[in-house]
């Protein structure tokens, strides 16, 4: 049963639950928000990260509930995981749950890290390819700097860093960065890498 | 090492030295990774947990790092040296709880701690004590390199290091720094603090780290962003506002002393005075009351004890501290009564 706030007159349901020890004693307080703001203390402001991805799922219940309502509750193929198993336990499966599940990954990525892209440690064995890719955006930003700023000598030298960055990639039959959005590798096949191209493009 | 020569002195993160060790009681990095080929944990049946435990083991030791140190296989152990492990914060309450093979390599200076088959197939943590970051974090980093030459980490370019839970997505870095932050709840600018850190982007979380309660004043400030961010960038970040909280938590403390000297001495002298005469003394209020006595020491109120005798008392009155200092599984009530007793016969050796 929900538990009532404590304030006089008021019948709302206690959200705010503060726990004071005063010369030893506890305290403890239920309040209403309301009647917490209305007291000077603070209220829910913080939340835990299971909390933001309850949250989060919620939102996205609406999705899967559509997909489920038409009989599909997409599953990984790699190792079965479905995505409302995802959503109540709020973890993967295997690391192709990313790719099976991109478009609620990507979602929900942003919405936790206000990010989709990575742009921390690399490990040394992928690291030559990844790190082109990383150079080559940093390449882009600092180009279009430079031209913001008319510095036009820097810019025109940082058009030919690019090109011939690019030029490597191609080489080497690397994805270009708009198509490097899948994981390297299946859990299932150790040896396979799926360095196919997606059709997503920067365009 | 084994446990019961581990146990006989604190690992290097409670020894109550380092840069700001009056507040900041420890800094700690963490990094999630996941082994290629590998399903994640909550997938795998038990023969790939064998497997998988066995594999990463195998490279911990031929490695060399987290050396001289000692490999615990937890499944293999009683629960309450699994919970000796918890309470040294070497492993979390979850790789505690579990039941299936898993494991964790701690150096013999405790500073370095690898939990293997819990969220993610590897949690690597350096914890040093005070305010030090960035030598946390640039072990942390040197560790999972000589790792990473020998396993291959599940990894995309666009994500990162890929975690079995999304919040731990891009670079599965965790830093955080524990707290003691006893002023600034007495005087009430404790949930200021909080905003102001949940602003930008930083949690707080208690004593044992998530989902945990704060007791005895303590408290974890760690980053929440995984992704986006460079290692070191989310390193500065939570670096950057300890100083401030610090320096509040001083000036919280002095303005206590200012406006009111001797209700201050009063709260840390009952709280001394409980401590040395209780004879049953339960263990959340066994934290309360050593929290007072160690701002009290800090602000030279208690002049016959140092913030390492306090810090000892912190570790040894823990549960399962105590059970094993007393070579026996204890009931709640029996554990009070020893706790009471262990920490009279500390204190009653100091001259006041």
């Amino acid at each position: 049963m929900p538990m009532k706030c404590e304030a006089e007159n008021c019948e709302n349901e206690a959200t705010v639950h503060l726990t004071e020890i005063r010369e030893g004693v506890k305290h403890e307080m239920h309040l209403c928000e309301g009647c917490a703001a209305a007291k000077g203390l603070p209220g829910k402001s913080h939340f835990t990260i299971q909390q933001l991805l309850a949250g989060i799922a919620s939102q996205t219940q609406a999705l899967t509930q559509q997909k489920t309502r038409r009989g599909k509750d997409p599953a990984c193929p790699a190792c079965g995981t479905t995505l409302s198993q995802f959503q109540s336990s709020g973890r993967f499966g295997c690391p192709e749950c990313y790719v099976a599940f991109k478009d609620d990954v990507q979602n929900l990525v942003e919405k936790i890290h206000d990010s989709t892209q990575h742009s921390g440690k690399v490990p040394r064995r992928t690291s030559s390819d990844v790190a082109m890719q990383k150079d080559l955006r940093q390449l882009q930003v600092d180009l279009k700097k430079a031209i913001r700023n008319e510095e036009y000598e820097k810019a025109a030298a940082l058009r030919d860093q690019i090109r011939k960055l690019d030029e490597r990639m191609a080489a080497g039959g690397l994805p270009h960065p708009g198509g490097a959005d899948e994981p390297q590798q299946k859990p299932a096949s150790p040896s396979g890498t799926s360095g196919k191209k997606k059709g997503k493009s920067e365009g | 090492m084994n446990l019961n020569d581990m146990i006989q002195a604190p690992g290097e993160w409670m020894r109550g030295t380092g840069p700001e060790a009056e507040i900041v009681i420890s800094s700690r990095v963490r990094l999630a990774r996941n082994v290629r080929g590998f399903h994640f944990i909550t997938r795998m049946d038990e023969a790939e947990r064998l497997a998988c435990e066995a594999h990463i083991r195998k490279q911990i030791q031929e490695s060399g790092v987290a050396q001289p140190g000692t490999y615990f296989a937890l499944h293999e152990m009683d629960a309450t040296d699994r919970k000796v492990l918890v309470e040294r914060h070497l492993i979390s309450k979850e790789h505690e709880d579990a039941t299936h093979p898993r494991g964790v390599a701690v150096s013999s200076d405790e500073a370095v701690s690898i939990m293997v088959n819990e969220e993610d197939h590897i949690r690597l943590q350096v914890l040093q004590s005070g305010f030090q970051l960035q030598d946390a974090w640039k072990l942390c980093g040197k560790i999972d390199d000589q790792l990473e030459s020998r396993l291959e980490y599940s990894f995309s370019p666009q994500l990162g290091y890929l975690t079995a839970c999304p919040t731990n997505v891009g670079t599965g870095v965790r830093v955080s720094v524990m707290l003691h932050l006893p002023a600034l709840v007495l005087t009430r600018h404790i949930e200021k603090v909080f905003q102001a850190v949940s602003k930008i982007n930083l949690a707080v979380r208690g004593l044992y780290g998530e989902g945990t309660e704060a007791s005895g004043h303590f408290y974890q400030i760690s980053n929440q962003v995984t992704l986006g961010r460079s290692e070191i960038e989310i390193v500065n970040n939570v670096e950057t506002v300890i100083p401030t909280i610090v320096r509040y938590e001083h000036e919280a403390r002095q303005t206590l002393l200012a406006k009111d000297r001797k209700r201050l001495e009063d709260r840390v002298w009952r709280a001394f005075g409980m401590l040395k005469y209780a004879q049953l003394m339960p263990s959340d209020e066994a934290m309360m009351l050593l929290s007072f006595v160690r701002m009290g020491v800090q602000l030279g109120l208690l002049k016959e004890m140092t913030l390492r005798d306090v810090n000892d008392l912190f570790v040894y009155t823990q549960p399962a501290h105590l059970q094993k200092l007393c070579g026996a599984p204890l009931e709640s009530a029996e554990r009070d009564m020893r706790r009471a007793a262990y920490v009279r016969a500390k204190l009653v050796n100091l001259k006041i």
